[in-house]
């Protein structure tokens, strides 16, 4: 491998790696922002039958 | 409220954003403008990656050492949140680091690693936070887990002295500071444009950290939110 060919694998294993832990971190976002929604709306619905 | 939620995703929509037009530049100015080192040549473009990388590393421990050391001193739960998030950044980093180093040193000392004693250090780091976080996962009562993981988190700290001052106190294959020189100024022995390559990507890497950090703490914290959610209603 020639120098730029060491210059590419290093970025790309950067780029690569940090794109898909930002995937992963969003996916992880939204999985607990739908679920925190789903207990929020299912305790409006709840306190508004109590009352 | 819901106002103010959309407020800080537009905030955090904008640190990406301008975290992704930092990269960009610092790619351009690293890969096509910044001349090849003297000594080293094209491979030498791999510092612009391994220097922002390692700092980040070293500022997302420092930040899990005063979440730490806030948590034990205050019990309360946003610095352990902020203990955790950032440290798994830093693990993340820290392994960066050592891949970019490892690609590195294969062209320039002829192997992909050494028991060199900075390598060494940078991969004990590494394994002390990927211990921080099996920690956490592994002790069941969660204010005894973010007690034993702080202390750990402030313990790891104290590496990165060690890591600092490696190339000084041993004979190592690991080049010294070439920028942060106690002797010279950093325009005295770098090109201008490579300093400027070095800073445009530490800047991308700084404004990418604090928007993964920003990312890693909400979820955290939502998590807080359901468990509490949850408890309230015995579920």
């Amino acid at each position: 491998m020639g120098p730029w060919g060491f210059v590419s694998l290093a970025y790309g294993i950067v780029c690569a790696v940090i794109v898909l832990y930002w995937l992963l971190l969003k996916r992880r976002y939204r999985q607990a922002e739908a679920e925190l929604n789903r207990l929020k709306s299912s305790e409006a619905v709840n306190s508004h039958d109590k009352g | 409220m819901a106002q103010s939620t959309a407020a800080v995703k537009k905030r955090k929509g904008v640190l990406g954003g301008l975290a992704l037009l930092a990269i960009i530049a610092g790619l351009c100015w690293s890969l096509l403008i910044a001349p090849p080192d003297g000594y080293q040549g094209e491979v030498q473009r791999i510092m612009y990656l391994h220097l922002p990388s390692i700092l980040t590393a070293y500022l997302s421990y420092f930040l899990v050492f005063i979440g730490s050391g806030m948590y034990l001193w205050k019990r309360e739960k946003k610095d352990d949140l902020l203990a955790h998030a950032a440290a798994e950044l830093g693990v993340l980093f820290t392994a960066l680091t050592i891949v970019e180093g490892s690609i590195w040193g294969k062209p320039t000392w002829g192997v992909w690693w050494t028991w060199d004693a900075r390598l060494t250090l940078t991969a004990i780091l590494l394994l002390i936070y990927a211990g921080y976080l099996m920690l956490r996962s592994l002790i069941d009562d969660e204010q005894r887990a973010a007690s034993a993981a702080a202390i750990l988190g402030i313990i790891g700290f104290f590496d990165i002295p060690l890591i600092h001052m490696s190339v000084y106190w041993w004979r190592t294959l690991h080049q010294p500071p070439s920028i942060l020189r106690p002797d010279k100024k950093p325009w005295e022995n770098v090109h201008p444009d490579m300093l400027t390559a070095l800073a445009i990507s530490f800047v991308g890497f700084l404004l990418l950290y604090f928007y993964l950090l920003s990312l890693r703490y909400r979820v955290g914290e939502m998590r807080q939110e359901i468990k509490a959610l949850r408890l309230e209603r015995g579920v």
